[in-house]
C-alpha cells in the first residue's frame, strides 16, 4: 500500500494478488469473502471501488453502498471466484471486459434503486475466475462517469495466484 | 433654577460614572467566566477552530493540508479512504485500545445515538496500526458497524501527539479545519459545533428544508452557540411548562 497525501495523484492498494492504482477521489476497500458457487471452497478477495465514501459493513455487491450513491457517483466491485471456475462457460471470457454504455441497465442491478444502472460480466484473468459489477448514480453524466470507471479499471492488476 | 441645573447635571455624571463601572465589573465577570469554560490557555490542547465555513479560504493560509487514510480494518479488509478533494469532510478520531480517557470515547461510539454529525461528514476512527496497538483490545472496544481504521502512518501524517485526538478536515479544500482533544466525545461535539457553528455536531444531520430556510436556520444556530446555547438547553424553551 502507498501513502497518500494531498496533492499526490493516486494510491494503490494491494493485496491477495489483486493490485488497483486509484486515480483522485476514488477510494477502496480490498477484503476476503467466503466462496461463492458451489463449486470450490476457497476463500477469495472482493475489491470494492467507489469515487465516494464507502461505508463499512457493505455486501459483496455493494449492497450498503449503493444505497448513499448519489447522481454522480460510480460504485466498482471485483469479485473472485473458486479456482475451479476459471474458464468455466460462465467465465470464459479473458480479461477484464471493457464496457459500453449500452451494456448498462436498470435490471441488472443486484438492488434496484431509482435512477442507478448497472452490469455484470464474468471473465477469466490469469487463470483466475472474476465477476466485475458496475454500479452508475445516475443516466445523466453516465458517459462521463463511465469514463471514471474505466481510469480505475485500467489500472487493476491480476498476478497469477 | 440655576441650582436645579446644576443639581441635575452632576447626577447625571453619578450615574454616568456608575454604568461605566457597571460595565466594567460584567465585562470582568465575562472575560472570567470564558476562563473557566475551556477558554484559558493553560492546560491539555483545546480545539482550535475556524469560526464559520465562509472563512474557509483563508484557513488555507491557518492550518496545515490533510491526507488520506490507509490502512487495515479490525476485519483485515485493505483500506484507502480519501479525505482529500473529496464531497465530504471527515471526523478523525485518533484513539487507542490503552488510554485511559479512549475508554469514555469508545464507550460512547457503542451507545445508540451518541454519534451526531453535520450532513455529509464522515466519521473514521484511527488507531494506530497491528504492530503499534493490540487488534484484540481494539475488537473488544471498538462497536459494530464504526468505520475503523488501523493506520500507524496516518498518525505520523497528522503528527498525532497522543490519545484521544481530533481532526476534523473540510474535504473540499482538503485542509484542517481544526484539531484539539477532550475529556470526552459529547465535549468534542460541543466544541466542534461551537467553533464551527454547525449544530450538525449536536443534532445530526437536518431534514431537508429551503435554501432560505436553512440559511435563517444555520445563521440563528451560529448566534445561538456563541452566546453558549446549545441543543435542549433549557433557556431554548423559556418558563412555560
Amino acid at each position: 500500500m502507498t501513502r497518500t497525501v494531498a496533492g499526490r495523484p493516486s494510491s494503490t492498494v494491494a493485496a491477495h494478488g489483486l493490485q488497483v492504482a486509484l486515480p483522485p477521489r476514488w477510494e477502496a476497500r480490498l477484503f476476503l469473502r467466503d466462496a461463492l458457487g458451489e463449486r470450490g471452497s476457497s476463500v477469495n478477495p472482493v475489491v470494492h471501488l467507489g469515487n465516494f465514501a464507502l461505508p463499512p459493513g457493505r455486501g459483496d455487491f455493494g449492497s450498503g453502498a449503493v444505497e448513499v450513491m448519489q447522481a454522480g457517483h460510480a460504485f466498482v466491485a471485483l469479485l473472485e471466484y473458486a479456482a475451479t471456475e476459471a474458464g468455466t462457460a460462465l467465465f470464459a471470457a479473458k480479461g477484464l471486459p471493457r464496457l459500453a454504455l449500452s451494456d448498462f441497465a436498470p435490471n441488472a442491478l443486484q438492488r434496484r434503486l431509482p435512477g442507478q444502472l448497472g452490469v455484470q460480466r464474468f471473465f477469466t484473468e490469469n487463470g483466475r475466475a472474476f465477476c466485475l459489477y458496475v454500479v452508475l448514480g445516475s443516466a445523466r453524466g453516465a458517459e462521463q462517469l463511465l469514463d471514471e470507471v474505466h481510469s480505475v479499471l485500467d489500472n487493476v492488476a491480476v498476478s497469477a495466484r | 433654577m440655576t441650582i436645579l441645573v446644576l443639581v441635575e447635571t452632576v447626577l447625571l455624571a453619578v450615574l454616568t460614572v456608575l454604568v461605566a463601572g457597571l460595565l466594567r465589573a460584567y465585562g470582568s465577570v465575562l472575560r472570567r467566566l470564558h476562563a473557566l469554560d475551556s477558554g484559558g490557555a493553560d492546560g491539555p490542547r483545546q480545539f482550535d477552530l475556524l469560526p464559520v465555513p465562509a472563512a474557509r479560504r483563508q484557513a488555507d493560509a491557518d492550518f496545515g493540508p490533510a491526507h488520506d487514510i490507509s490502512g487495515e480494518t479490525l476485519d483485515g479488509e485493505v483500506v484507502s479512504a480519501r479525505v482529500v478533494d473529496v464531497e465530504h469532510d471527515t471526523l478523525l478520531l485518533f484513539l487507542s485500545s490503552g488510554c485511559a480517557t479512549c475508554e469514555n470515547f469508545w464507550a460512547e461510539l457503542g451507545r445508540p445515538g451518541a454519534i451526531q454529525l453535520p450532513r455529509s461528514t464522515r466519521l473514521l476512527v484511527v488507531p494506530q496500526g497491528a504492530a503499534d496497538e493490540s487488534p484484540a483490545d481494539l475488537a473488544a472496544l471498538a462497536p459494530a458497524g464504526l468505520d475503523v481504521i488501523l493506520s500507524s502512518e496516518a498518525w505520523r501524517d497528522y503528527e498525532v501527539p497522543g490519545s484521544p485526538h481530533v481532526v476534523y478536515v473540510d474535504g473540499a479544500s482538503g485542509r484542517i479545519r481544526g484539531e484539539g482533544t477532550g475529556q470526552s466525545l459529547q465535549q468534542v461535539s460541543e466544541l466542534l459545533a461551537r467553533a464551527t457553528g454547525d449544530v450538525g455536531f449536536l443534532a445530526g444531520e437536518p431534514a431537508p428544508k429551503s435554501a432560505r430556510d436553512r440559511s435563517q436556520e444555520i445563521s440563528v444556530d451560529r448566534e445561538l452557540l456563541a452566546a453558549g446555547i446549545l441543543p435542549g438547553d433549557p433557556r431554548l424553551y423559556g418558563d412555560e411548562p
